[in-house]
């Protein structure tokens, strides 16, 4: 078995362990933050997080906090569970979000409506835990911010 | 002629497919994943008369569990070639164009290709997230089904696609599967049961997506002048194109593969062909939703239209173009699209039994490797 098959199945059975790439992310997440890498070069916006900036080869980068909102790219719903550990969690939908950032990410959907996601919808990113990994980003439906009403 | 000799992956019958081979498919408990790569070798040199001295190239592909390696494929069937290879992902046009380019450079002139698996019996569950091991195992996005549904479930925002028009791709493969006997899956399929399937994925139900299997396939590709000497009816390369979207999730519609659209624009002038002289087409099928997408990005279907395309019988089981007549991976086996081209290769010599076609001489397959790479050859029993 190669050193990349192994990986891969310890993956699907055991909660994912973040790399030295992306621990960061994960870490920033289960405190409630979005953060991504931003190249100091040229200002690409990376995910999957990496050791180099995919658009210019630049090794240097800030990790840079950004607004979770984006819209639903598309949606699926596991009814059948594909390991072991998520039997208990079936059936759950999972997303794919484009952020305004640029970043595609994907992600469990939260808190929708009874007609369920729809493609192009607007989301909100919010922190839940999921199965083993603890607290992580996940998204629902934007939330609609009310204008101030000023007291009369 | 669409187009000049020259252009781009223009073979044009400077290699040939010249035998071609398989094991049975489904459970084959005791054996290797080498073993049967090399019992697929075997069969195809008896079936094909083809000494194992004459062959001096070798390319292996990578099965399940890291098997499949040239090294050991080459040790175990006692084979010293002048060239030897192997790609992690051979998805058989990847495989065939390897061999093709290594003709070309004159490194090989006869070229086995070797695959093997024993993914069934050794319980692989297609759990595995496909590429990166990130963010789609803290979220439970496993199997490719998962990123065909996400994909199906956009194309049906888009352009109006219902999971009925869907449907027709397993549908039609199943009629053809009923005549296959190494096929998994023969039970008649209608509509109506593909409807009543439970969702496996949402929106993807279990005709949808391939049976894995165990087995082995052989090709034997050969340069011109070889190919002349080793069979009185050489399938001829005609063309062949191809091009990745590596990138992955930094593409916009990554899994749209719109790439596989440069494959499209290259293919015929490669092959100095137009499309509508396509006479049987093969398409790779991990899902239902990869076939969809190729009809349409190779212009067999406008988008959006691929379930009319069914039902007015433009393509698809006695249709005018023929499509995956073993029954493709949702029916027949997971091969990695190798048991496309061995159907292909029969069906224009004339030898695909119960399910031979009218006779025909130009056919296309198309494959991709899951969300990174696309690959087609043109294939023909006339050099021009
Ligand atoms: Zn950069």
């Amino acid at each position: 078995m190669s050193a990349e098959t192994a990986r891969a199945e310890v993956s699907t059975q055991t909660p994912y362990l973040p790399t030295e790439d992306d621990t960061r992310f994960w870490q920033s997440a289960a405190e409630g933050h979005l953060l991504f890498q931003k190249c100091d070069q040229c200002s690409y916006i990376r995910w999957p997080a990496a050791g180099v900036c995919p658009e210019c080869l630049s090794r240097a980068s800030t990790w840079l906090e950004v607004d979770g909102v984006g819209t639903l790219w598309s949606n699926v719903t596991y009814r059948r569970a594909y390991a072991a550990s998520l039997k208990e969690q079936v059936p759950y939908p999972v997303g794919l979000v484009e952020l305004d950032c640029g970043v595609r990410l994907l992600t469990r959907l939260v808190d929708l409506p009874h007609e369920g996601a729809e493609v192009g919808m607007a989301l909100t990113v919010d922190y839940r835990e999921v199965g083993d990994h603890g607290v992580v980003p996940v998204f629902g439906p934007a939330k609609t911010v009310l204008p101030a009403v000023p007291l009369v | 002629m669409a187009a000049f000799a020259s252009a781009p992956g223009a073979v044009r019958g400077r290699a040939a497919v010249v035998a071609v081979g398989n094991t049975l498919q489904g459970e084959l408990p005791g054996m290797s994943a080498d073993e049967i790569g090399v019992e697929a070798l075997r069969v195809t040199l008896q079936q094909s008369g083809i000494q194992k001295s004459q062959i001096d190239g070798l390319i292996t592909c990578k099965s399940y569990g890291g098997f499949g390696i040239d090294t050991e494929i080459g040790r175990l069937a006692g084979l010293n070639p002048a060239y030897s290879a192997t790609l992690d992902y051979g998805t058989c046009n990847f495989s065939l164009h390897l061999a093709v380019a290594a003709i070309e450079a004159g490194l090989a002139s006869v070229i086995a290709i070797v695959y093997g698996t024993n993914q069934r019996s050794a319980g692989n569950r297609f759990t595995l997230p496909l590429g990166r091991q990130d963010d789609a195992s803290v979220y439970g996005f496993l199997n490719v089904a998962g990123v065909a549904g996400m994909a199906f479930q956009r194309h049906k925002k888009l352009y109006g696609t219902t999971e009925a028009d869907l449907g027709e791709i397993a549908v039609s493969q199943r009629k053809y599967a009923i005549d296959n006997e190494l096929a998994i899956f023969r039970k008649p399929l209608s509509i109506d049961d593909y409807l009543a399937e439970p969702y496996l994925i949402e929106p993807l139900r279990r005709a949808d997506i391939c049976m894995i299997s165990d087995g082995g396939a052989c090709l034997i590709v050969a340069s011109a002048d070889k190919a002349a000497e080793l069979t009185g009816t050489p399938v001829h390369v005609m063309g062949i194109a191809q091009q990745t979207g590596l990138r992955d999730r930094q593409n916009a519609d990554q899994w749209m593969r719109p790439w596989i659209e440069q494959v499209a624009e290259r293919i015929y002038p490669a092959a100095g062909i137009d499309r509508a002289d396509v006479q049987a087409l093969y398409i790779q099928d991990p899902t239902s939703v990869w076939v969809m997408q190729m009809l349409e990005w190779y212009g067999f279907a406008p988008f959006g239209g691929v379930g009319d395309a069914f039902r007015s019988g433009a393509v698809g089981f006695g249709g005018k173009l023929p499509l995956n007549t073993n029954g493709g991976q949702l029916s027949e086996a997971y091969m990695w699209g190798f048991l496309h081209l061995v159907e292909m290769i029969r069906q224009l010599r004339g030898e695909a039994g119960a399910r031979q076609l009218e006779p025909f001489r130009v056919a296309q397959y198309c494959s991709t490797y899951g969300m990174l790479k696309a690959a087609s050859t043109i294939f023909s029993l006339d050099r021009s």
